[in-house]
């Protein structure tokens, strides 16, 4: 399988790489890890002109935690680097975990935390624990810099708010509350190198007594075709005392709320069954984490 | 249109010329020669193609070389030093880790990764480090069992394992090896 043709540049500088988005228009395509980018090429689903190798970039690289205020990704950060940080494991593990379980330990050595979200794969693994963490997208172009929530950022099936001339610069997650914990669960057909059935994710604040929930998000994948946030089973735990029939009642209704799709890997029916599961999952071990000591790595099942 | 560019392929450095769109999998094996690195699917899911970039493992069916400039690259022909396997080759030799071999050059330099990061890895740490590469021989217990072997052979000095791709010292950069023969 031959690539097409294109034009290949390796700008050092955030600058050269939005000039040469400026000359080459919809024609130009970002290369960060190419995981997702040159498999659309080799399959000739997209035939771009040119592409811009952002992986030299200092400005998009790097994991830098400034504690009281948070965490900024950069996009071209790899999902690798992203699973070992120790920052991301000890405050942000939602998002640890999901990065562990992205394709194989080659894809996760080549592929970014932004082309994860810019590719905007309903399936995709790192949107939904970002979102639940808070993350905001940092997005620069010639007119400026702007900033979105990420939940406003991934509109739909590979579709993103990105405009034209514009970049994805990086991630910002606020500094996680105290009393707070989060979670990552997901199912395939098997246990690596698949493509999520579904996957969820929380993140869950306690109030000072320790067992009432003060504020939980959860954000469901691969049942919709942007990342989900079950809004209602949200707001039935929230200010209330954390138990497994309270558990057990959210996961049903986030179920309710997914929006799943029949394909090759299940059908909507099996889709919406076990997404009560993986929500109900990641809440117990949310919950757990914060009442009975030691953080305990949730592996996919 | 092609360019001159350089790589630096188990510690010696090759002046190639290249296209963009020239895939790192191509170049090894077609234009340096280095056959050790099989092309399986070309989708990035199979495995066969890895090679070590700057001490990562990588597909090589989705990495442009000329994206590759200034890296690292360690193929399976660097590992054996002097004629004597690396300890994972002879690992996998002792244990029937080997049927037809075509995954074999992807398996060890996804297992070399992962024991020069964790010389010591649980068999859970092991299957995980090689979820990426497919057997079709339905060799893993093997496998499984020869990379546990030679990490705890390496970790126990039995096997002096050779350095990685450090060039030697004072080698002039730019320089065509003499078994560096460029078709282009």
């Amino acid at each position: 399988m031959l690539l097409p043709e294109f034009e290949y540049f390796a700008p050092g500088t955030v600058e050269e790489v939005l000039a040469l988005l400026e000359r080459f228009g919809d024609g130009a395509k970002i290369l960060a890890g190419g995981t997702d980018l040159l498999l659309m090429m080799k399959d000739k689903v997209i035939r771009p002109r040119c592409l811009i190798d952002i992986t030299g970039v200092a400005a998009l690289n790097g994991i830098r935690y400034t504690p009281g205020q948070g965490l900024i990704i950069g996009a071209a950060a790899k999902i690798a680097v992203v699973e070992r940080s120790p920052v991301v494991r000890e405050k942000y593990f939602a998002l640890h975990q999901a990065a562990g379980e992205l394709g194989s330990a080659q894809v996760r050595a080549m592929a970014t935390i932004g082309g994860n979200s810019c590719h905007a794969s309903p399936a995709a693994e790192t949107p939904p624990p970002l979102i639940a963490l808070g993350a905001k997208v940092k997005l620069q172009s010639r007119a400026g810099e702007r900033e979105l929530p990420l939940a406003d950022f991934i509109l739909g099936n590979r579709q993103t708010a990105l405009r034209n001339g514009e970049i994805l610069t990086g991630f910002f997650l606020p500094e996680p509350p105290p009393n707070s914990a989060s979670r990552y669960q997901c199912l395939g057909l098997r246990d690596a190198m698949e493509i999520d059935i579904v996957n969820a994710a929380v993140n869950l604040v306690l109030d000072e007594d320790g067992a009432t929930c003060r504020d939980v998000r959860i954000v469901m994948g691969s049942v919709a075709p942007a990342p989900l946030r079950a809004r209602q089973a949200e707001s039935t735990l929230a200010g209330r005392r954390l138990d497994a029939a309270a558990i057990e009642e959210a996961a049903r209704i986030a179920a309710g709320e997914a929006k799943p799709i029949s394909d090759l890997r299940a059908s909507a029916e099996y889709r919406r069954e076990v997404t009560a599961v993986v929500v109900k999952r990641a809440l117990q071990q949310a919950f757990y984490a914060l009442t009975a000591g030691p953080n305990k790595g949730g592996l996919c099942s | 249109m092609k360019q001159l560019i350089e790589l630096q392929v188990n510690g010696e450095t090759y002046a190639v010329p290249v296209s963009p769109r020239d895939l790192l999998v191509d170049v090894l094996r077609k234009k340096l020669g280095l056959t050790g690195t099989k092309k399986g699917c070309g989708q990035g899911d199979c495995g066969a193609c890895t090679v070590l970039v700057d001490g990562e493992p990588v597909l090589s069916c989705l990495t442009l070389a000329i994206a590759c400039r200034g890296k690292k690259i360690t193929t399976i022909e660097g590992l054996a030093e002097n004629g004597r396997l690396h300890p994972l080759q002879q690992s996998f030799v002792d244990h029937g880790a080997i049927q037809c071999g075509f995954c074999t050059p992807g398996m060890i330099l996804s297992a070399k990764a992962l024991l020069d990061r964790n010389p010591a890895p649980p068999e859970e740490e092991i299957k995980r480090g090689l979820a990426g590469n497919l057997c079709r021989c339905t060799g893993y217990k093997k496998i499984v069992e020869a990379v546990g072997a030679a990490a705890r052979a390496l970790t126990a000095g039995n096997l002096a394992g050779p350095p990685p791709e450090e060039p030697a010292a004072g080698e002039p950069a730019g320089a065509l090896p003499a078994n560096g023969e460029v078709k282009s």
